[in-house]
């Protein structure tokens, strides 16, 4: 299944949304201006994920994972690599004495954000495309790419899609890259491209025209 | 929908504080832990809008956390980010978290399609972020501590380096005049210049030795001092006496004003002499040619002053805090333009402070000399006797000679120690017949032995008056010779007096030489002038009473 350009560009263009909620968020939580960068929305099946991400991603990484239900069913995941994860969180609050390693206090604010950029994310495909979307508990998980994407494979017969969304935050003169990974059954994928043409072309009504970026 | 009797339990076995409130945020459960450690009870909390009672959630912007929930989303509390939700203290509260530090989930409560109210679920976590703190900071200080090792490691290296550079260059002077005296006949003036060059870099690598074990017995804290009572004005003079030519080398002039008022101090006289030789040579050696050095003793409030200040290269501002640092040089290295270990000021640092004094550099930077100040707090008594030996040392100090170090002739000694009977025991028979040759030319009747069962025989067979013995022997080494001399008894000859002569010569060596039997202790090479004050003090043919403390 392929996007065509012109999909691509609103599912960049609302989950740019959400990314600048997030960023506003963060901002406001840490005192530091939090900026993620405009994103890069690519595609793919389930199955490739890891051949498509194990450069990035290559050893322990840690993701917060919630799953979502409703019109849009799938797992929601944001996946950081350990030492981007600790170094993340070391920025974000701000501790005289940075730490080496994910301790539980860490675990817990990489969770927060994980699950700041998640629902922010999933708010705006509920608000924005009037679809109804209920949100489980944020989880965390160190584990290496392969065992995390066998973990969204298995038990699902039907073929599932990822929306990979690259990303990196910027604070405090560092920049840490990641991914945001949408998985979605094919009917969910359908029903979400479905949405977003629809979006799209109320925002064409509204506008008189397409919006850019 | 809530099931009462689960409702119960819930409210009163909950290890966390569990909040429910209705779609309009009012209250409907409190849980027993949270009355425990809020202000609030539950019949007070029953009803009332949760963000009325806390207009702080507000405030910060956690409302919105509730309105999310409210939306349907499950939203995330973290103690880092947060500190806390509702302000409420902690069993494990202290003094770096006073109130309790919590984590927390705010969930919807979800009834079919409808959100009907939110759940909070508060987590005490006070003890946690302490543990995590302290561990957090005994991690950074145990990294520091490495990087500390290895900065310290990194200085043993470079100082073993710049040592084995600092041996070796006497060597080199020693082993090519040896060579070139061994080739032919030479001129007397000839071989005298060469021995000369040889006596000297010997003196050298003794001093370069010295300054290594010194810095051990530092270390190790193990150095000690003989206090009597010590007057500065001798001992300054006796130092620069013997910095004399090397400074007359280099063209540098030493002027001096002492102060006779600045009186005396309690210290050991030949610790004290180090420090002074030290700081001078130190001056001497950062002086170019032609330059000035000045030396001035002076009485400051309750402490006698030392100030040696040189108009030589003088100290950049960044290496000023380290220059009393083991193995530390401004510049280490291998073309570096002075040699020596960097262990001098060291030493006199510890030195001085031993002492209950103060050493101090200043310097207006590179180029523009360098002075140090030396403060040692004047002795409130005098001690009262002095030995005959002190006495004439302190008239000797008058007239320039040195303090520790006797200056007789071989003249004056050779009347006084003509006609003794000395045993030199050692395995090595050029060590035997070195001191059979240097001790000769003193009168004293000299014979040797090679082991330990000779040695016994000639004690009891020639009664000599004084023995010498090596320590380190195949078979049976120095401790087993004077157990078993002590053990012949005073009619065998059990009681002589006994030097032992030695390559150890750590602090510990000694001690346990002193405690087997010997009188003294002197390690190799020993010079002559001491050797034979040695065997002076010990014959009792020495005006004064033996020190058996001298090295």
């Amino acid at each position: 299944m392929q996007l065509n350009e012109r999909q691509k560009d609103a599912l960049t263009e609302l989950i740019n949304i959400a990314f600048s909620r997030t960023a506003a968020s963060l901002s406001e939580l840490t005192g530091h201006r939090v900026v993620l960068d405009v994103p890069n929305v690519e595609i793919y099946p389930v199955s490739e994920l890891t051949a498509r991400l194990a450069g990035f991603l290559p050893a322990e990484l840690a993701s917060v994972h919630q799953v979502f239900t409703g019109t849009l069913t799938g797992d929601a995941l944001l996946l950081l690599n350990y030492e981007g994860a600790v170094m993340l969180t070391n920025l974000l609050t701000d501790d005289a004495l940075f730490s080496q390693r994910l301790n539980e206090s860490a675990r817990e604010v990489l969770t927060e954000v994980g699950n700041i950029l998640l629902n922010a994310c999933l708010g705006v495909f509920g608000n924005m495309l009037e679809v109804r979307v209920s949100f489980s508990v944020p989880r965390l998980h160190l584990e290496t790419l392969g065992s995390l994407v066998k973990s969204l494979i298995i038990d699902k017969e039907e073929l599932r899609y990822a929306l990979v969304i690259y990303t990196a935050f910027r604070l405090r003169d560092s920049s840490i890259s990641g991914f945001l990974v949408i998985a979605l059954s094919v009917v969910s994928l359908d029903r979400l491209i479905q949405e977003i043409e629809a979006w799209e072309d109320r925002q064409g009504e509204y506008d008189g025209g397409k919006q850019s970026n | 929908m809530l099931n009462e009797a689960a409702l119960r339990w819930m409210n009163d076995l909950s290890a966390q504080g569990i909040i429910i409130t209705d779609a309009e945020l009012k209250v409907l459960v409190w849980n027993h832990w949270l009355e425990v450690r809020s202000t609030h009870l539950a019949a007070d909390m029953i009803g009332r809008g949760l963000l009325d009672v806390y207009p702080e959630l507000v405030e910060r912007g956690l409302d919105k956390y509730y309105k999310d929930a409210l939306a349907g989303q499950v939203r995330m509390l973290s103690h880092r980010l947060h500190i806390y939700l509702l302000p409420m203290s902690s069993p494990e509260a202290s003094t770096s978290y006073p109130l309790m530090q919590q984590s927390a989930r705010i969930a919807p409560l979800i009834e079919g399609d409808r959100v009907i109210g939110t759940i909070t679920v508060i987590d005490d976590v006070t003890e946690r972020a302490e543990y995590e703190d302290q561990l957090v900071r005994l991690l950074a200080r145990e990294r520091n501590a490495r990087k500390e090792a290895e900065t310290a490691n990194r200085t043993k290296d470079e100082f073993l380096a710049t040592v084995s550079h600092e041996l070796r260059t006497p060597l080199n002077a020693i082993s090519g005049w040896v060579q070139i005296l061994r080739k032919k006949e030479f001129d007397p003036a000839f071989i005298a210049n060469g021995l000369e060059i040889i006596e000297r870099n010997v003196k050298i690598q003794v001093k370069i030795i010295e300054d290594i074990l010194d810095v051990s017995r530092i270390v190790t804290g193990k150095l000690s001092l003989n206090v009597t009572t010590v007057d500065l004005g001798p001992i300054i003079e006796a130092a620069l006496e013997s910095v004399r030519l090397a400074a007359d080398a280099k063209g540098i002039k030493i002027s001096r004003t002492l102060d006779a008022r600045a009186g005396s101090v309690s210290g050991d006289p030949g610790r004290l002499q180090q420090v002074i030789w030290n700081l001078v040579s130190n001056a001497i050696k950062f002086t170019p040619k032609g330059g000035a050095i000045d030396v001035r003793l002076s009485r400051v409030d309750s402490q006698a002053e030392i100030r040696v200040s040189d108009n030589g290269k003088g100290i950049s501002p960044e290496f000023l805090p380290y220059v009393f640092e083991r193995f530390r040089q401004a510049d280490s290295t291998s073309a570096r333009q002075h040699s020596g270990l960097g262990l001098g000021l060291a030493i006199v640092r510890h030195l001085v402070e031993m002492h209950g004094g103060t050493v101090h550099a200043s310097s207006e930077g590179e180029g523009k000399g360098a002075t140090f100040i030396v403060r040692i707090p004047f002795t409130a008594v005098r001690v009262m006797k002095e030995s005959s030996r002190q006495a004439e040392q302190r008239k000797g100090n008058a007239e320039g000679s040195q303090v520790i170090e006797r200056d007789g002739s071989p003249a004056d000694d050779a009347a006084q120690l003509s006609g003794l009977r000395l045993l030199i025991v050692d395995d090595e028979p050029d060590a035997r017949e070195m001191l059979q040759v240097m001790l000769g030319q003193y009168g004293i009747q000299v014979k040797t032995s090679a082991s330990v069962q000779e040695a016994l025989e000639l004690l009891e067979r020639w009664k000599p008056d004084v023995l010498i013995s090596d320590v380190g022997m195949p078979n049976e080494d120095g401790y087993a010779l004077i157990l078993r001399v002590r053990a012949l008894g005073h009619d065998r000859g059990g009681n002589i007096p006994a030097i032992a002569l030695t390559g150890y010569s750590r602090l510990e060596d000694r001690s346990q030489l002193l405690a087997a039997g010997y009188q003294m202790h002197l390690s190799k090479p020993v010079e002559l002038a001491r050797l034979v004050n040695a065997i002076m003090s010990l014959s009792g043919r020495a005006e004064g009473e033996y020190y058996s403390s001298v090295e």
